[in-house]
Order: C-alpha cells, then structure tokens, then sequence
C-alpha cells in the first residue's frame, strides 16, 4: 500500500473509532463536567434559608477562611485519613501475606476475611453503633467479662476519633489485602529463589525484597483509600453526626449539613470544591510517589 | 414570633367559615373526581406513617387513584424533599412536614401549596376541618396561608417506673426538683439502672429542651436577642445537662429516640423523657406495659408548658396535581382514617376521636394507655409548639441549643461560655433575614 493509501486508510480509522466512541464520551462528559460546572457556579451564590439567591463573588470562599468549623473539619479529616490509612496499609499488608502464604486455607476462611468490605457501610455503621453502645453494646460487655472498664467509644469527644478509624479499618483493611494480594502474586518467584539460595532468612526477605517490590501496589491502595477517607462520610452519619458536640466533623459531614439541613447551598458548594481540590491534591502526591517507587 | 400556645378554646374564623362552606359544597363531592391519577408521597417512615400506609388499600380503592410512596428516614426525607424543590421538580404531590421545624422556612421559600380554599371548597360531609386541633391547624398556618393539615399530636412526655419508684420510696414527681431528688434516690437505691435517660444527641436535643426551659419559665428570645444566658435559660440548661451528665447513661451525647426507648423498653432506665409517639415502640414485647407510668414532664417554676407538635401533610406547590394531592390529604387526615390510626398508638389531633366509644375502649384496655391520653390531653390545653428557636433558620438554631448542652454534659466549657458561645451564634442566625 503506498504511503498517502496508508495514511487515508490510518485517518479514516480515526475518525471511525471517534465517531463510535463519541456517544460514550459525550455522556462522560456530561455526567461529570456539568455537576463540577454547575457546583462552581453554585459556590459563587448566595443561597438564603428561604431559597433565595444572588450573586455573592468570592463571600463564600472568603467566610470559608475565617470559619472555625471549616478548620476543625479539616484537621478531623486529616487526622481520621491519616489513622486509617496508617491502619488499613500495615494490617492489609499482613492480611494479604497471610492469604498468600496460607495456601491451605479453606475458601469459607478466606471468604470470611475478605468480607467485611463487601458490606455496605451503612449497615456496617449501624451494627457498630450497636455494638458500641455503652450502656447496651457487646463491646463493653466483654471488657466488662474479663475485669476491664467500659468505654464511651463513639460518644467520648476523645475516643471518637480512633473509633470511628477502627470501624472504617474492619471494613476495608480487606480490601487493601486484596489489592496488595494481587501484587504479591504478580511478584517474580525468581528473586526469592535468589534469596533462598542466598541464605536469607524470612524477615530480611520480606525487608529486602518483598516490601520494595511491593510498594507501587501499596501506593496503589493507598491512592484508591484516600480518596475514600478523605471524604469520610457514611459511617460517621450513622454513628455519631459529628458528634459529640463536633469532634467527629468531617469536612464532607459538615458541607452535607451545611447544605441539606441548613439549606446553605451555595456555602456547601464551596465546602465541597474546596475538599475536592484536597482529595486531588492527594491523588496527585500519592501518583508521583508511585512513580518514584516504580521498579 | 411568640411561642405558640395550644389551646382548644383559640378561635380560628378562616376554618370556623369553613365549616359553613364545606356543608354547601359536600353534596357535589366524589371521591372518584381523580380516578385513573397517581399521586406521589414523600412519607417519614415513622410510627405515624407507618400507620397510615396501613390502609393505603383502602384509600386506592375509595378514590380509584394510585398512591405511589417514597419513604425515607426523616433526615433523609428532608434532604430528598429539598433536592426536589430546588429543582422545581413535580415528582413529588404530597409531603410530610414538621411546621414547628420547618414551617417558616417551607412557607418563605414557597414550597407548600395553600389548602386554605380546598380546605373550605372540596370537602368530604364527613371530613370536618373544624374538628381538627384548632390550634395546630394556627401553627401551619403562614401568611394567612394554611399550608398543612396535621396528621396527629405528640410531644415529649415523662415514661417512670412505678416498680422502681416503689422499690425506692418515691412517688411520681410533680415538679423539675422532684424528678432530680428521685433520680439521686435512685441511683443510690438500684445502681443496675440508669435513673434518667433524655435526648442528648446534638440535633435531637431541642425538642426535649425546650419543654424544660419553658416549664422553668425561660424563653429563646427576649427584646430581639438570644437568650440563652438570661438567669432562666442558664437553669434550664444546667439543669438539664446535669441530669443527662450525673444520672444519664454512658454516651447520652449520642442518644435521640431510638436509644432512649431501646434503653427504657429493656428495663435499664427508670425514667424517659421522650416522645410520646414512642408509646408503641417502648410497650414492645410487653415487659413496660404494667411497669410504666406516663405524665406530662413536671413543673418548674413557670408550672407546665409542654412542647406539642403535629406532624402535617403538604401538597407541594410543585405539583402538577393539586387538588388529587388535596383528596389523599383529605383522606389522611379524615376522621375515619386518624380513628384507625388511634387504635395503632397514633395520637389524633381531633378531640372527636378522642372521645370515640372504640378509641376508648382501646384507652381503657390498659392504665398505661389512659395515662398517655391524659398526658397528651395536657398537651392539647398547654402546650407551646416552639421547638428551638421561631425564626426562619429554626433547623441551625437546634444545632447552638444542642452544642450548649452537650458542652455542658462534657464539660468542655463553663456554663456563662457555653451559653455565651451559642448566644453569639444564634444573634446571628436570628439577625439573618
């Protein structure tokens, strides 16, 4: 074929698969670019209770600045993703080193550890705040069982915190098994055959091999959390609505209630865009680590 | 806005004349005027819908229209009804409302649909609006508008265990002071029970609140301002928090209904201050149901001024259909209907029915039922509708009153900062136009 043939031939191939997949990406598009457009346009109004609007410019980014309720959520939102991400890595590695090794265990067993994340989280919050009850929960039954004193869990403004990071990590820590697990099996056996023949023993083998051929997977699930945990909602609303009082306020429970139980929807417009723009920078951080830790 | 006093004798002319009218046009009413049409409602999916859907049948089988329900928990119920008025959006023709809630709010921004003229026009012989509670029906009223018709009655009301007071040498509280002595005798009498159990989760927190500090005589706003730090809202909240803090359960901070009848039905409270729809729930299983003894909160120095509310029935002003909507609005909140719904534990917001030989049988069938329609017999004479602060951002106002307390129950702050601190907010919520 000669080569203006071949290059008519590469352009209409083009423009065919442009066509067929325009549909799909017009939709995309729409879907996705017309809530964000629209969410910025709202974070310019100012919404009154009585659903009135006028344009406010930047008032509400600017309120935004000078709101203590926004920096206290902020730094709940810091802290609740770094213990959970902290959690969910360390224990989902070892999950998935147990499944990996674990060979012979049954599928019932292995069904059992994984299953958790396959719970919605409402229900999960809800059988947590059950469980939690300090005056009715199993929990502080049996730590009261074995000679332990009670806790107020979900309702100290101390413990809340943790809590709630605990709970969050009981469900998805098997997910992070999963992940890291499909990264261990991907692993070259050469490498450790290397290593056996060498003398190392298991510890070294996982410090020296294992752990730095892993990390672009734990960096991975650690991209995919925090998108997740940086917008912390569902288990929250359930257990605790920011309580007590507001120690448990998230940015993303705040501009929720700030919106749709207040009715300030274009504060909350802001609120939003402005978590967005922290769950982005995340993503973004996490991506250029992983590209540093790529082998 | 003043608080709201509920009493039977307050004068309504709008519904008085419609009395009058709704005889002149009952003969020309069919309840088959909308067969063929669907309406839509978004329903609480709480004790009192519940008991209404009950009969969902019987309403599509009168009326030959489809009822298409959309129900939520109440929080969630908000967040859809807002998406959906925001949008202008007639998906929904019929919505369940709480005007001492949202009332102001809803009326301003022109979600309600007026029934005043329905109310009066396209009346059922045996609908009866000058039945209905004459004193709700002022409390949905906006603008001269009547914006909902009230499906039943409730308020908080004192649930006590009359085995445990035996037990401890006490006898049914009369005033505030007396229900704090007996939950002092008590925890040192049976320290397996929790003495006294409210709400103390932050958004909750208002509706019992209130009760107290208008038994004790406080109000929300004097002379324009908050007044949350006047001598008489620092008693309330101080006496309140310090009952949830000193003879509450564990985690009280995080309790609202569910929680607080949980612990009562399951034997581990010896008194509940919480709503009286919770009758149902709480004689669950039967173990409360020869125990319990039920009265209006106790006097403070103000004497009782309990908080009554009703939740009402809207048409949306969104609707396509306004008038089918008005018939299942109609037949809700019909005589037959809240009768039926009685005999579920729903409190009905008519007198008449209350007075029903069935719907006293039913009453008389227990001690404990004739107590609750005693307590809530007070609370149709008594009580104030004001359930946080009667100002169009009411919903936020309850966010400052249950921070107050819970700052309080925690000890996080002293009682002039607490109150101080929510003060200052709500001056701002209260200056908002």
């Amino acid at each position: 074929m000669s080569d203006a043939a071949a290059t008519l031939t590469q352009d209409r191939q083009k423009l065919e698969m442009s066509v067929l997949s325009a549909p799909a990406v017009i939709f995309t598009v729409a879907m996705i670019a017309f809530p964000v457009v629209y969410t910025v346009w709202l974070g310019f109004q100012n919404f009154s209770s009585t659903g009135k609007q006028s344009f406010a410019g930047l008032a509400n980014y600017s309120k935004l600045v000078s709101d203590y309720e926004f920096w206290h959520g902020l730094w709940v939102t810091i802290a609740l993703y770094v213990l959970s991400l902290v959690l969910q890595l360390v224990f989902g590695v070892w999950l998935a080193l147990v499944l990996f090794h674990a060979k012979r265990l049954p599928g019932i067993v292995r069904s059992l550890f994984i299953s958790p994340f396959m719970m919605p989280p409402v229900v999960a919050g809800m059988m947590w705040l059950v469980i939690l009850d300090p005056s009715l929960g199993a929990a502080n039954y049996i730590l009261q069982s074995f000679g332990l004193p009670p806790s107020e869990w979900l309702a100290s403004p101390s413990l809340v915190i943790p809590t709630v990071a605990l709970i969050d990590s009981w469900q998805w820590t098997p997910y992070v098994a999963l992940i890291v697990l499909g990264g261990l099996q991907s692993l070259p056996p050469s490498v450790y055959e290397a290593a056996q023949i060498d003398g190392a023993s298991p510890f070294r083998t996982f410090q020296r091999i294992t752990l730095p051929l892993l990390l672009p997977t734990i960096v991975t699930a650690a991209i995919l959390r925090s998108v997740d945990l940086l917008r912390f909602f569902d288990i929250i609303y359930i257990t605790t609505q920011g309580g007590p009082g507001n120690a448990s306020n998230t940015l993303n429970i705040y501009g929720f209630r700030v919106g749709f139980e207040f009715f300030n929807i274009g504060y909350a417009s802001a609120l939003m865009l402005t978590l967005t723009a922290i769950v982005f920078g995340a993503v973004l951080a996490f991506n250029r680590l992983r590209g540093a830790v790529a082998w | 806005m003043k608080a709201r006093m509920l009493a039977t004798h307050v004068a309504l002319p709008v519904l008085a004349i419609a009395a009058a009218s709704a005889q002149a046009h009952a003969a020309d009413f069919d309840w088959m005027k909308f067969k063929g049409k669907t309406v839509t409602f978004l329903a609480n999916n709480n004790p009192v819908a519940q008991a209404l859907l009950t009969y969902k049948a019987d309403f599509e089988k009168l009326t030959g229209m489809t009822l298409k329900v959309d129900g939520y928990q109440e929080q969630q119920m908000r967040q859809r009804l807002v998406t959906v008025m925001n949008a202008n959006s007639d998906e929904v023709d019929v919505f369940m409302t709480l005007p001492s809630r949202e009332g102001e709010q809803f009326a301003a921004a022109g979600w309600y649909g007026d029934l005043t003229a329905m109310a009066k026009n396209e009346v059922a012989k045996e609908y009866d609006p000058a039945g209905l509670s004459q004193a709700l029906l002022k409390a949905a009223t906006f603008g001269g508008k009547l914006t909902s018709m009230p499906m039943n009655i409730e308020g908080p009301i004192f649930y006590y265990r009359t085995d445990i007071f035996k037990k401890c040498g006490l006898e049914a509280p009369k005033t505030i002071k007396e229900v704090e002595a007996a939950a002092a005798k008590i925890k040192a009498c049976d320290s397996a029970v929790t003495p006294f159990v409210s709400r103390g989760l932050k958004p909750a927190v208002a509706y019992t609140f209130s009760n107290m500090l208008h038994n004790i005589g406080g109000s929300y706003i004097a002379g324009g301002k908050s007044n949350l730090c006047s001598a008489k809202g620092k008693e309330a909240l101080d006496t309140y928090s310090r009952l949830l803090r000193d003879f509450g359960p564990p985690g009280v901070v995080n309790y609202s209904f569910q929680q607080i009848s949980a612990l009562y039905r399951g034997g581990r409270a010896a008194m509940a201050f919480e709503s009286s729809n919770e009758l149902r729930t709480v004689m669950d299983g039967g173990a409360r149901l020869k125990d319990t003894g039920l009265l209006p909160f106790p006097a403070g120095e103000a004497g009782q001024v309990p908080t009554t509310i009703g939740w009402g029935m809207a048409v949306s002003s969104h609707s396509k259909q306004p008038e089918a909507a008005w018939y299942f609005v109609q037949w809700a909140t019909s005589p037959e209907v809240q009768k039926k719904m009685a005999l579920q534990g729903i409190a009905p917001p008519r007198p008449s029915v209350a007075k029903d030989p069935d719907y006293r049988k039913w009453i008389d069938e227990e001690p404990v039922r004739r107590e609750w329609q005693a307590a809530l017999d007070v609370l149709a004479t008594k009580g104030s509708s004001e359930v946080g602060y009667p100002i169009v951002a009411n919903p936020e106002s309850r966010e400052f009153i249950g921070q107050a307390v819970q700052d309080l129950i925690l000890k996080q702050k002293p009682i002039d900062q607490a109150c101080a601190d929510a003060d200052k907010a709500l001056d701002a919520l209260i200056a908002q136009k």
